[in-house]
């Protein structure tokens, strides 16, 4: 594959670990704490969709810094917004963009995770939180609601009695709590969030990469579906499996007792 | 030296090894000084016995936060001037009077002026260390027990007194009580409010040291701390936090993400080389 190198404005994309499988985005607007403005999610979709077309991408680790995953949407260029703005933003697409990647996501999430910054979280597909992550979606104290899954992924997440008490408060939640309500997969020590969030991303790249999208369709569908279409999907990817070269590969080397070698066919 | 109000931050910053851009001005109820590598925090209203009002509360956790920033600064001490440690809330606030038939929020008290400054001892990477010098009583007593470590002078007096006015223990101390020495001491404790003193809570091992000079002790004590790995200080602080709180399995794992994040640090590898080439290691923190 051609070197991949990325110049954007308002995030950066590591690709050391490309040799792995492992895609590094770190939101870059410090002073703002990462507040998520169309430019940002324009740059995260196009990275996407630019690794997308390669085969050595396996797992994108999307990240923030100690202080901030992201903390909400850009609020004074919000103010004198009007519907029509809103309406003609690009902002929809993208977010609908950015669920059809089709590896596995893991946010890795420190520090302040609000609003639109908290959607994006919930966006990808696991969340690892570090221990001093704040979340919610705190949109009503300004006097308008979430925009993009804050009152859906989040109810479908953790329950209506949970979200609406939250969405409706605007109170924030700590990482622990996060952790109890099934939002995060995992709490660790702030320091080690990304380091941790590698692991994960580790261990899912050595897997089928076949497997990992299959498996990460059918866990979407469980959110689009009844549940009968959705056990219909899971069982047909299942099926789809048996025709890959990869199902023979697993299953051999789980009888020879070594370690797969997955070349995605 | 004392750094008090309108105090220049350039006289400061001469005489010691603090951050220039660290901004101390404007404190009226504390003073901050900084002793080599620690910065020792006073409370400085020993004619109400160190009782904290909205503002005091304020300072303190300011003073934490510039202490986390400023990357000379390794370690916290909190100590106050006068007879006692800190007597709690100020009963002369406003906000906590309920005057002429009107209810006071106390727990708005605490959500926005104790909780935060207990939240900002227990949260500090660096570690503060608690020199009580004198009695610490109500949700002082919360402030000294949340700290770190603590060396307290001989017989001080530690004392809950919120039953006598009719309320319940707040801050964390009923916490960080049960867990130092179990409910029914803690029961008998807050109920009857007499005091405990350091020699008790030393027994109990809720304290580090009694000392005739707390302040002297503590200062020894930062001087170790100050040489230690940053990095590996905050991990501990954390994830022994962590150990009172959570299960052994969820325990284990944040050892194994730590152990896994500081074996890739330069400070582990720093303290290799010393242990092998048998010197004091010299830790940078990263």
């Amino acid at each position: 594959m051609s070197n991949l190198s990325f110049d954007w404005e308002n995030i950066l994309v590591d690709t050391a670990d490309l040799h792995e499988g492992i895609v590094t985005i770190t939101l870059n607007r410090p002073k703002v704490l990462n507040a998520l403005n169309t430019q940002t999610l324009k740059e995260i979709v196009l990275t996407l969709k630019e690794l997308q077309r390669r085969d050595d991408t396996r797992v994108v680790i999307l990240t923030g810094n100690e202080k901030a995953f992201a903390a909400g949407a850009d609020i004074a260029q919000m103010l004198a917004a009007t519907p029509a703005d809103q309406i003609k933003d690009e902002r929809e697409g993208l977010w609908k963009e950015f669920t059809l990647f089709p590896l596995p996501i893991i946010a890795a999430v420190n520090g302040f995770c609000l609003g639109g910054g908290h959607e994006l979280a919930m966006a990808c597909d696991t969340i690892i939180a570090g221990d001093n992550a704040l979340m919610g979606q705190p949109e009503v104290n300004l006097g308008i609601t979430p925009g993009a899954g804050g009152t859906q992924r989040f109810t479908r997440t953790i329950g209506k009695a949970r979200a609406s008490y939250y969405a409706l408060t605007g109170e924030m939640f700590s990482a622990h709590e996060a952790l109890e309500m099934g939002l995060v997969a995992k709490v660790v020590p702030s320091r080690t969030t990304l380091a941790e969030a590698r692991e994960c991303a580790k261990k899912m790249a050595k897997k089928s990469p076949m497997a990992l999208r299959l498996i990460k369709e059918s866990i979407q569908a469980s959110f689009n579906t009844s549940l009968d279409e959705g056990l219909k999907l899971e069982r047909r990817n299942f099926y789809l499996t048996f025709s890959m070269e990869d199902q023979k590969e697993g299953m051999r080397a789980f009888l020879e007792k070594r370690s797969p070698n997955y070349t995605g066919s | 030296m004392l750094f008090l109000r309108n105090a220049l931050p350039t006289t400061l910053v001469h005489k010691t090894k603090g951050n220039p851009m660290s901004d101390w001005s404007g404190l009226e109820f504390i003073k901050c000084d900084i002793q080599g590598e620690t910065l020792v925090v006073t409370i400085n209203r020993p004619e109400v016995y160190n009782a904290l009002n909205k503002a005091g509360k304020a300072e303190i956790v300011k003073a934490i936060r510039i202490g986390n920033k400023d990357e000379a600064i390794r370690s916290i001490i909190l100590t106050a001037e006068g007879k006692a440690f800190c007597s709690g809330q100020d009963l002369n606030d406003r906000a906590v009077q309920g005057k002429e038939g009107k209810k006071v929020d106390l727990g708005h008290t605490l959500e926005t002026e104790w909780n935060p400054l207990i939240n900002a001892i227990r949260e500090s990477k660096k570690l503060v260390v608690g020199a009580i010098n004198g009695v610490a009583a109500g949700a002082g007593l919360s402030v000294a027990m949340a700290c770190d470590m603590i060396v307290a002078a001989p017989k001080v007096k530690f004392v809950s007194g919120f039953s006598q006015l009719g309320l319940a223990p707040d801050a964390g101390s009923s916490f960080t009580f049960v867990k130092g020495m179990g409910y029914s001491k803690t029961l008998e404790f807050f109920l009857f409010n007499e005091a405990l003193y350091s020699e008790d809570l030393y027994g109990w091992g809720m304290i580090n040291r009694v000392s005739d000079n707390p302040l002297e002790e503590a200062l020894t004590m930062t001087q170790k701390i100050n040489k230690m790995a940053p990095l590996s200080l905050e991990l501990i602080k954390k994830n022994l936090q962590e150990a009172s709180e959570r299960d052994f399995a969820s325990v284990m794992a944040r050892e194994t993400a730590t152990q896994r994040f500081l074996g890739a640090s330069n400070d582990y590898q720093e303290g290799l080389e010393a242990f092998f080439e048998k010197r004091k290691p010299q830790f940078s923190g990263s």
